[in-house]
């Protein structure tokens, strides 16, 4: 059974106002053949706010990998590259 | 009476099929520095309009004389030379109960026109010696009013009502001559039987819902239901804000562990801090609700975990704005107002770090200092809601 696919959306207040909330729904824009391969939970601050001055919020993890200034679009590509990495 | 009495005060209403505004009021207020409770019920001559004024008047008048300590005759005089003379009726007319209980439980009511309030001791009915005082009126209404006087213990319940409530179900079948004061003596009885511990909120409800059903769904009359109840306080917790010293968040942590009530955390910090020195894990949620706020979480051994100042804003919108609906959204902010509202007494713990990340000027929307918003919840919280709280910074 290959391993799931991890994202996490930081629910927390600076992501939240600044786009954060319109990622709570990416499992409704996933592809089909994504939705069985992918795993996606909220989390309470990641902390990327205060850590990276350049990069910008909303934040979001995927397999643990900082994804800045996200979109459901930017989301899906990280997630196909995480799957496509995976087959190396 | 014992220190560690509340008094919950709580009422419930229906105005007469077919008007849009009650012309009856209940009025209540805690004299703060005085540690006084009253309560006041007016029903105004008629219904809508013309009533509401009359009984609005009556009750503000009533509440403002009792706190200052007028001699209750001169307090009812004023009233009665005071109230405008209805022009279809040539009379001013508007009933009026006072319920005034002071710091060491000593309760004094004054009836004027209502139907004489239920008290309930130990689950029977309890009745004071009450005394006739004649009074001026230049017309033919009530020429009496009723006082008693008696020292309060807790579990008392004291329970006044308007005539919508006795007469309701008058003319059907079942009642032809309404309720009934027996009748409603035994179904009051009954409510506190089944459930001892009923909230004063509960019960005002209850009755005024049965003299509906009575009326088959269609209020013959303004129908008002005013409940004292003198218990042991339901207790909350809520916590929001990381401690100033890192040092003090073990003390946070076992604070809330030892909390005997409902307990709320709110903000994604706080939240680690709890989840880190208690051993215990977040489940984040992710659905949407009704207000748009960032979804709630769960904690073993905490009620509620919300985001932090956006949800602590929308709960003092809610407050503000509030005007006696039921609360049935689905929003974390909608379900702390509800606990608020179950509770007697509210302990905020408030951490005073400074979120950085809150202040930067980019940001698309005004993020409050949590400070603030949490002192205007206070303040709302003891003038509207009669709450007792306790604040502490951290």
């Amino acid at each position: 059974m290959e391993k799931k696919i991890k994202v996490k959306i930081c629910i927390g207040t600076l992501c939240y106002v600044m786009g954060g909330s319109e990622l709570q729904l990416l499992e409704e824009h996933l592809p089909e053949e994504l939705k069985k391969r992918v795993d996606i939970e909220g989390s309470i601050c990641l902390g990327f706010c205060n850590s990276n001055e350049d990069e910008k919020p909303p934040f979001a993890s995927v397999n643990g990998k900082c994804v800045s200034r996200a979109s459901i679009t930017k989301l899906i590509n990280q997630i196909k590259k995480e799957l496509e990495d995976g087959l190396h | 009476m014992g220190s560690n009495t509340f008094i919950e005060v709580d009422s419930y209403q229906f105005s007469k099929n077919g008007t849009h505004v009650c012309g009856d009021v209940f009025l209540s207020r805690k004299v703060k520095d005085e540690n006084r409770v009253i309560a006041i019920l007016s029903d105004g001559l008629g219904s809508g309009i013309k009533a509401n004024v009359l009984a609005t008047m009556t009750a503000s008048m009533a509440l403002n004389f009792t706190i200052e300590n007028q001699p209750i005759q001169r307090t009812a005089e004023t009233i009665f030379n005071t109230l405008p003379v209805c022009g279809t009726r040539k009379i001013a007319y508007a009933t009026f109960t006072i319920i005034d209980i002071d710091c060491d439980g000593e309760t004094r009511i004054v009836e004027y026109g209502n139907p004489s309030c239920m008290i309930f001791r130990r689950g029977e009915l309890f009745h004071p010696e009450w005394k006739q005082i004649a009074i001026n009126r230049k017309d033919t209404r009530d020429k009496s009013m009723y006082i008693t006087s008696f020292i309060s213990e807790k579990e008392d319940r004291i329970i006044t009502f308007s005539d919508g409530i006795s007469q309701s179900g008058m003319g059907t079948k079942n009642m032809p001559f309404g309720w009934g004061i027996n009748d409603i003596n035994k179904f009051a009885k009954n409510q506190i039987q089944r459930n001892e511990n009923i909230s004063a909120s509960a019960l005002a409800k209850n009755m005024v819902m049965q003299a509906w059903k009575n009326d088959l769904m269609k209020p013959k009359d303004d129908t008002s239901c005013g409940v004292i109840y003198f218990r042991n306080p339901r207790r909350m917790l809520l916590l929001s804000g990381p401690p100033y010293n890192s040092e003090n968040d073990k003390k946070l942590a076992s604070i809330i562990e030892s909390f005997p009530g409902y307990k709320v955390v709110c903000g994604g910090t706080t939240s680690q801090i709890i989840s880190r020195e208690l051993n215990k894990d977040i489940q984040v949620g992710l659905s949407p609700n009704t207000l748009g706020l960032p979804p709630e979480s769960k904690m073993e051994g905490v009620d509620l975990l919300t985001e932090g100042i956006l949800t602590i804003g929308k709960v003092s919108e809610i407050l503000e704005n509030y005007n006696g609906e039921d609360i049935n959204q689905d929003s974390p902010a909608h379900k702390i107002v509800k606990m608020f509202f179950e509770s007697d007494e509210i302990d905020f713990l408030i951490g005073t770090r400074i979120n950085n990340a809150h202040q930067d000027p980019s940001l698309p929307v005004e993020l409050e200092i949590r400070r603030s918003v949490v002192k205007k919840i206070i303040k709302l919280l003891e003038d509207k809601f009669l709450k007792k709280i306790n604040l502490e910074f951290i």
